[in-house]
């Protein structure tokens, strides 16, 4: 009976404890100093990982990263704030990396070349680097259109058409930055109250808020919905897969993101994390995303873009600083909800 | 006086009880305790003193109160016909006539929505029934939102009712036939049969189906996020949304301790019911083992019609994710290619090996300790039972964002660091997924008779024995069944992972999440037909193994009744 009893505890306690035994491994599994970087990379896993390919070959620095959405980088970053899990996030809209600084989990490093970033597109006090940049669009089912007798539209007024009732997807402003981009070129458009009291009337024509700031553009390719409001790099992305769509800018101006990366406080490999950070701020980076069709505009003025949709000397370009956007888009987004989606 | 005694010295009168209670009691301090006390710490301790302001603040919007409002009635929807179809389709292979080629088909399709990750399935059922859906289309239905309770409630009883299926199939094979033989015998009709035994005695499955579909509903957070839209919000998806898009961890976890509230009350609800009845049929006092009686051929035919139909719609939703995986680019170039598997075996090796191990890990660990808690929360008598039984459902009732979250606040720092670790993926699954195999193991256990335990014991074997030679193998269907479910569930879920998964371990519902995400459609069919063709395999031997045990658990009896006969 005795030898039973022995046998039923060891199997629990083989079963709880488990746990630590793994643990342990992973304690003495540390990677060397420079040998390799853990990142979380709100960047698509497609461009991120050509990307780091790139960095790999030129530096020797293995990358071992993670995809997140920014909120749920975000997320994470805040809960592992005391042993923190990766050194650097990589991509996400420059705002998500204001809240964090304001959370504490990012460290200062002025990269070797930041320099020749122009300033609004890096953070004044040395927290972020951004790598790329990317203005909103519209961007449209050209079947839709036709059928419809619809031009493309050219003006956020021609959202509200009833010919596109209960047909536009686009991003919910509590989970995505495309979202709040939206929200911020209308306030810069036409003022905050005008800004809601458009998005009220828009809201009867919205078939979806999509999770994701490019959740509507499969819908808006396949025919499910008939427009949307994305960033350039998820409508060029979608449309070079061969999708019949139309990209079109409104006349009374568009907002832009700044894609950014950023070194976390308590970094365990930091001199990989700072060679990241280099390398991202030379012309090298634009370089690799504009061979390997990453469609952001590069923030280094001096790469040279080929991609005609990446030209932006006709396209009227708003100034939304980010630290503005910081400060702002809680506010916004409590206001969208209450005003917007329980109207 | 017999109650002190047993208090003042369990560990010396039931030893092996005292080590299991001690053992299991550690588990769910490290496991289900610690996440959830840091969790509340973080949501009511405003520096440094207690305070409700958080919880004013959210309870303060309307908004949310009609979140509150939503997963209530979708989560009552979903387990009332979650349970009726899993029922129907229970029903169908265990007590009709229908050629055994078609109830292996039944038991085969209802299979499908269970072991794809839920997101997968809401897409299919989007580009179906959606706005300019191809089910639309082809039957001319011009005005139909599937976006809000519809869409949520098809989409949630289409991923769940398996669950219900398996549970109920469970219990209407463990029944003892000799009562329909008895039933006929007395000159009942077939109707009053079922009326009278078969319903009755299925009720700890149904009881077991409704709660485990509630409690499922309650937390399923992908579904309502993919197809509630704005007008039909429900808690998890707002809470997900409160701290991945709002960054507000406080309030989401605020918003998900209201959840707790609906999962007490029908976990009570259902002691209450089923509590103090006896369902007792597997006696080992059986006459000889017959089959069981066949329904009401009315009411066979009812079942088939509604079986058939669901079937069907099944295959089509799966028939576009399969098509979706085979295609250059969906519905633009419809030309065949193998490209998308070749990505998936390429790049996403890691991740197919990185869940099969933590699966494969999580189901053996997670099946040991719902064998020993449901064995213990149902036949042995102590302190705190009730407690303990409701804390080893704690994390499966709470939504897996919370559970998430609060593991990564709670092992992140020493004395146990667990974050970026297998262990941390293993521990979310087994401590929130082994609901259904305590379930089950409780309700099969409800079903034996204690004499036999207590023949056993009368006998000269002690309690191990008994426990190993007499209980184990009575309940091995149940058991089996609660392995499969974990396993499934640790190869689809991703709520509580999603916050889990690190740079060292990825698993492949994240992948596909992520190629949703990046609009591959094609290769995130390719990925979920990878994943289900995986758990399909895995599960077919559980299956064969559970039909193994079924067999042999039927000869023990019959070698009972010799015995008893001698």
């Amino acid at each position: 009976m005795n030898k039973m009893q022995k046998v039923l505890t060891l199997l629990l306690l083989v079963a709880l404890c488990m746990a630590p035994v793994f643990a342990a491994g992973v304690e003495e599994a540390k990677p060397k100093v420079g040998g390799t970087l853990n990142v979380y990379s709100i960047m698509p896993e497609k461009y991120a990982t050509k990307i780091f390919e790139e960095f790999t070959k030129e530096t020797g620095i293995k990358v071992n990263f993670v995809r997140l959405s920014s909120g749920e980088a975000l997320a994470r970053i805040i809960a592992e704030k005391a042993n923190p899990q990766v050194d650097a996030l990589w991509g996400g809209p420059a705002d998500t990396y204001e809240a964090g600084v304001l959370e504490g989990v990012f460290d200062v490093y002025v990269p070797s070349e930041a320099a020749k970033v122009p300033t609004q597109f890096k953070s004044a006090k040395g927290y972020w680097t951004g790598i790329g940049v990317i203005p909103l669009t519209f961007m449209s089912n050209a079947k839709y259109l036709k059928e419809k007798g619809l031009n493309p539209p050219t003006s956020w007024n021609d959202l509200l058409d009833p010919a596109y009732k209960n047909s536009l997807q686009m991003a919910d402003a509590r989970t995505s930055g495309t979202a709040t981009e939206r929200i911020y070129s209308l306030v810069k458009v036409m003022g905050e109250d005008e800004a809601f009291a458009y998005q009220k009337k828009l809201h009867q024509n919205i078939q979806l808020y999509t999770k994701g700031g490019a959740g509507g553009a499969m819908p808006v390719a396949t025919g499910q919905a008939a427009s949307g409001v994305f960033y350039i790099v998820d409508a060029l992305d979608i449309q070079q897969q061969g999708y019949d769509l139309v990209i079109s800018y409104p006349k009374e101006g568009v907002t832009y993101g700044v894609e950014a990366s950023g070194i976390i406080k308590g970094a365990k490999n930091l001199e990989a994390a700072k060679a990241l950070m280099d390398w991202a701020s030379t012309k090298r980076l634009g370089e690799v995303m504009v061979a390997n069709l990453i469609n952001y505009i590069p923030t280094r003025p001096d790469v040279t873009v080929t991609n005609p949709a990446l030209d932006m000397s006709k396209v009227k370009l708003l100034e939304a600083e980010v630290a503005w956007k910081g400060e702002n888009r809680t506010r916004l987004v409590e206001r969208w909800i209450a005003e917007v989606i329980q109207q | 006086m017999h109650g002190t005694m047993k208090r003042k010295s369990l560990s010396k009168t039931d030893p092996a009880l005292f080590f299991a209670l001690v053992t299991v009691w550690l588990s769910f301090a490290v496991f289900i305790f610690l996440p959830l006390i840091r969790l509340l710490l973080t949501t009511f301790i405003v520096d440094g003193a207690l305070s409700f302001t958080n919880m004013k603040k959210v309870l303060g919007t309307g908004y949310n109160i009609r979140a509150l409002y939503g997963s209530l009635i979708l989560a009552t929807a979903v387990s009332l016909s979650g349970t009726f179809l899993g029922y129907l389709f229970a029903l169908a292979v265990t007590r009709t006539n229908l050629p055994k080629i078609l109830k292996t088909l039944l038991g085969a399709v209802t299979i499908l929505p269970l072991i794809s990750p839920p997101f997968t399935s809401s897409i299919s059922l989007t580009l179906a029934l959606g706005p300019n859906g191809m089910l639309l289309k082809a039957f001319g239905i011009g005005d139909f939102s599937i976006y809000g309770f519809l869409g949520t409630w098809i989409s949630e009883t289409l991923t769940y009712f398996p669950v219900a299926f398996m549970v109920i199939t469970a219990i209407l094979n463990t029944m003892s036939a000799t009562l329909d033989d008895a039933a006929l015998c007395l000159g009942a009709s077939r109707w009053r049969m079922f009326r009278t035994i078969t319903i009755p005695l299925s009720l700890p499955g149904i009881g077991n189906s409704v709660l485990l579909l509630f409690g499922a509903s309650l937390a399923d957070f992908a579904t309502p996020l993919i197809l509630g839209g704005h007008t039909f919000p429900v808690l998890p998806t707002e809470a997900y949304l409160l701290i991945t898009g709002m960054f507000d961890l406080r309030g989401g976890a605020t918003l998900s301790f209201l959840l707790l509230v609906p999962a007490l009350l029908v976990f009570f609800l259902q002691r209450m019911l089923l509590g103090n009845k006896s369902f007792v049929s597997v006696t080992g006092k059986n006459g000889a083992r017959t089959e069981f009686a066949r329904l009401p051929s009315a009411l066979t035919a009812f079942i088939a019609v509604i079986c058939s139909f669901l079937v069907v719609f099944i295959l089509y939703l799966y028939a576009i994710i399969l098509w979706g995986s085979f295609v250059k680019v969906w519905s633009v170039n419809n030309s065949f290619t193998l490209d998308h598997y070749l990505y998936v075996f390429k790049h996403g090796q890691k991740a197919i090996s990185d869940t099969l191990l933590i699966a494969i890990l999580s189901t053996v660990i997670g099946s040991v300790l719902a064998v020993v808690i449901g064995y213990v929360a149902q036949r042995k008598q102590f302190i705190g039972k009730r407690f303990f039984e409701f804390s080893s459902m704690l994390n499966y009732a709470l939504p897996g964002t919370v559970v998430g979250i609060a593991y990564i606040i709670a092992f992140n720092q020493r004395p146990i660091l667990l974050t970026g670790t297998l262990s941390i993926l293993v521990a979310a699954y087994v401590f929130r997924y082994y609901a259904t195999g305590i379930r089950s193991v409780i309700a099969s256990l409800e079903q034996i008779d204690p004499a036999l335990e207590e023949a056993s014991l009368s006998l000269g074997a002690s309690s191990i024995r008994t426990f190993t030679h007499v209980t184990i193998p009575l309940i091995i269907p149940a058991v089996l069944a609660g392995m499969r479910y974990l396993f499934i569930h640790c190869m689809t879920a991703i709520s509580a992972t999603i916050f889990l998964v690190s740079v060292r371990w990825t698993l492949l519902t994240t992948r596909i999440l992520e190629s949703m995400t990046e609009l591959q459609f094609s290769q995130a069919s390719a990925f979920s037909m990878v994943l289900i063709v995986i758990v399909f395999i895995a599960d077919a031997i559980m299956l064969y193994l559970m039909k193994l045990s079924t067999s042999k658990f039927h000869k023990s009896q019959e070698i009972s009744y010799e015995k008893v006969g001698a």
